[in-house]
């Protein structure tokens, strides 16, 4: 375990909201926790465990209050906020639970808007790359179909394809599939695990299917890496 | 994709919501722009439409009405003078050129004006020169053998379609006093354009009261002194008698430059409160649509997204409003005030010439996209701080 490179690592990491009356609210307290390199890990919990707090912090949209957050050997947190803000259009794919794809936008334009902020592969062949993504993912022919137009499988779908395309390292997923209806998400999490594991990506999986756990490297159970004490003075 | 196009995606997004505002910014631009070229264009009109001669005298009463109306042909005509005081100024060594002037009826709406052969003689002190396009002066004539040739403005024979040889009357009552057109003036750029010359005694005998009349009538005498010296004494001179006044038209037109100041400053407070209509509205519709996407801004951000990119997306979406805006303001503002000129024209007014291009266009349209980032601003500001990951979920 020792030699294998970890992708993520996290050292003595706090995260705690001010309650407003002096005292704060600690929701994730995680001593130590690495994964390595090309693992896939799902992470599971129960609601308010701090599972999408602990995506955020790995990811860096947020910050924690203490310890040290490194992804691929990188001190998230050491970085200046808008060189973290490239290091993560290039280094982590993040899939929400309710897709956030941006309404004015078509499949395609979704995609490419996640290239917009980190590739600098020219502008042409951004658009065949974010093309040929879709089609991996069976939306070839959707391409031009703005997300209103496509069914919550199509959008996760798209989602996926919006994670994958820059080629990160690192994805993130929040229970990629909560929203979609059991046949559904048994199809598009099936394809997005494969997708992944043939990529050899470094990916965290929020969620209770049994399909996604199945294949996993690890299972984490939030209650036994979080020692969040709660509200404190 | 580049930053532009995903903020004009964002516009089409909103389709109806940005050309309103767009709209609401060419409103602006087209009101701004049409009043400018409007109010400078009357006093442009005013400076170019006045005259050489340095006293105009007429009968008693109103000094801007006189020079309205015997310089610029607006307003109505004041009271007669008799023939006599052309005569007296013509013999006062004072005087170097002394020019009769009658104003009469309207044909379409052409003034009638009847004057002498001095009126466009090119003296050496004169700035203004008379040539014609077509045709010929008027004969010379006489009070028993009236000629009934008149001599057009360009904008007269522009508008009824008259040429040389042609005849024509105002109202059957004049139908037995044809004009025939002698010839076409160039364009003067000024109200002579719009006026149609004849002779005094063709006018005298057109007239049925002052074809009866042993002194005949005048409306005004353009006096151009000897020395200049000598235009205070003249002055007096024709004011002090009960039935002329004697008036400078410079300074007539200076106190109509000075009540013009006034409109004007009157505008420029009407139109500051446009502009900031105009910010106001554009704030409104940039920071609710901001806050409508904080989720999109947060899911830009959480893609790698920095938060300056997310600032000059909001920014351009702006600036392209007010870009776009703008532009149709300051055609839109041409065409109103094309409009206007036309109007002030019709209606007896000064004829304007509003020009494609002034300092101001540029100028306005700077001031536009300067008042697009001004209202952008604090929108851009908020989608800046805009943090993700309270952000990210959707919005209950």
């Amino acid at each position: 375990m020792t030699s294998e490179r970890q992708a993520i690592t996290l050292q003595g990491v706090t995260k705690a909201f001010p309650l407003g009356d002096g005292r704060a609210l600690e929701v994730l307290n995680i001593p130590a926790l690495e994964l390595p390199a090309g693992s896939y890990t799902v992470l599971k919990g129960p609601s308010g465990s701090g599972k999408t707090t602990l995506l955020n912090l790995m990811a860096g949209v947020a910050t924690p209050s203490s310890g040290k957050i490194r992804l691929d050997g990188t001190d998230l947190f050491a970085l200046l906020e808008s060189d973290r803000d490239r290091f993560r259009a290039e280094h982590v794919g993040y899939i929400f639970q309710t897709f956030n794809l941006l309404a004015p936008f078509t499949a395609l334009e979704n995609v490419l808007l996640a290239m917009l902020f980190a590739s600098k592969l020219p502008k042409r062949e951004q658009r065949r790359r974010a093309a040929a993504m879709l089609s991996t993912l069976g939306l070839g022919g959707r391409l031009s179909h703005r997300p209103h137009q496509l069914s919550r499988g199509e959008q996760q779908r798209v989602a996926i394809a919006r994670a994958l395309v820059n080629d990160p390292p690192v994805i993130l997923a929040d229970e990629p599939c909560a929203s979609l209806d059991p046949k559904t998400a048994r199809a598009v999490l099936g394809e997005f695990l494969a997708l992944c594991r043939e990529a050899r990506k470094t990916l965290l999986v929020v969620s209770h299917e049994e399909l996604a756990v199945q294949g996993a490297d690890e299972v984490l159970d939030m209650a036994a890496i979080n020692h969040a004490v709660g509200a404190s003075s | 994709m580049t930053l532009f196009a995903v903020a004009l995606k964002y516009l089409r997004g909103r389709l109806m919501a940005s050309l309103l505002t767009a709209c609401s910014v060419a409103l602006g631009v087209a009101l701004i722009l049409s009043i400018f070229l409007l109010t400078h264009g009357i006093r442009d009109s005013f400076i170019r439409g006045t005259t050489d001669f340095n006293l105009l005298v007429g009968a008693k009463g109103s000094p801007t009405q006189l020079v309205l109306n015997v310089i610029f042909r607006t307003d109505v005509p004041p009271p007669n003078i008799p023939y006599t005081v052309f005569e007296q100024l013509q013999d006062d060594p004072r005087v170097e050129v002394a020019v009769p002037a009658m104003l009469g009826d309207a044909y379409q709406g052409f003034r009638y004006v009847a004057t002498t052969a001095a009126y466009f003689q090119p003296f050496p002190w004169r700035r203004k020169a008379f040539s014609l396009a077509t045709g010929s002066f008027p004969r010379a004539d006489s009070p028993d053998q009236p000629a009934y040739e008149a001599l057009l403005g360009a904008e007269v024979a522009r508008r009824t379609g008259l040429t040389p040889g042609d005849r024509f009357y105002s109202g059957e009552e004049m139908a037995e006093y044809p004009l025939t057109v002698a010839g076409i003036l160039r364009p003067t750029r000024g109200a002579d354009d719009r006026t149609i010359f004849i002779s005094l005694a063709s006018f005298w005998e057109m007239n049925e009261i002052s074809r009866e009349m042993t002194v005949k009538p005048l409306t005004a005498v353009l006096v151009r002194p000897t020395r200049l010296s000598d235009v205070p004494s003249l002055h007096r001179e024709f004011n002090v008698g009960s039935e002329t006044q004697a008036v400078i038209p410079s300074s007539v037109l200076l106190s109509i430059f000075n009540l013009l100041g006034l409109v004007e400053a009157v505008l420029q407070v009407i139109l500051t409160i446009v502009a900031l209509v105009v910010l106001l509205f554009l704030f409104v519709a940039l920071y609710s649509a901001t806050l409508q996407r904080r989720r999109e801004i947060a899911t830009m951000r959480a893609l790698g997204a920095r938060r300056l990119s997310i600032l000059l997306i909001i920014l351009l979406e702006s600036w392209t409003i007010t870009l776009v805006g703008g532009i149709l303001g300051l055609g839109g503002g041409y065409g109103l005030a094309l409009v206007g000129a036309r109007v002030i024209a019709e209606g007896g007014g000064v004829v304007l010439h509003p020009p494609v291009l002034t300092p101001l266009q540029p100028l306005l349209l700077a001031g536009a996209v300067g008042l697009g980032t001004l209202a952008g601003l604090i929108p851009a500001v908020l989608a800046y701080r805009t943090e993700v990951s309270d952000n990210l979920a959707p919005l209950s």
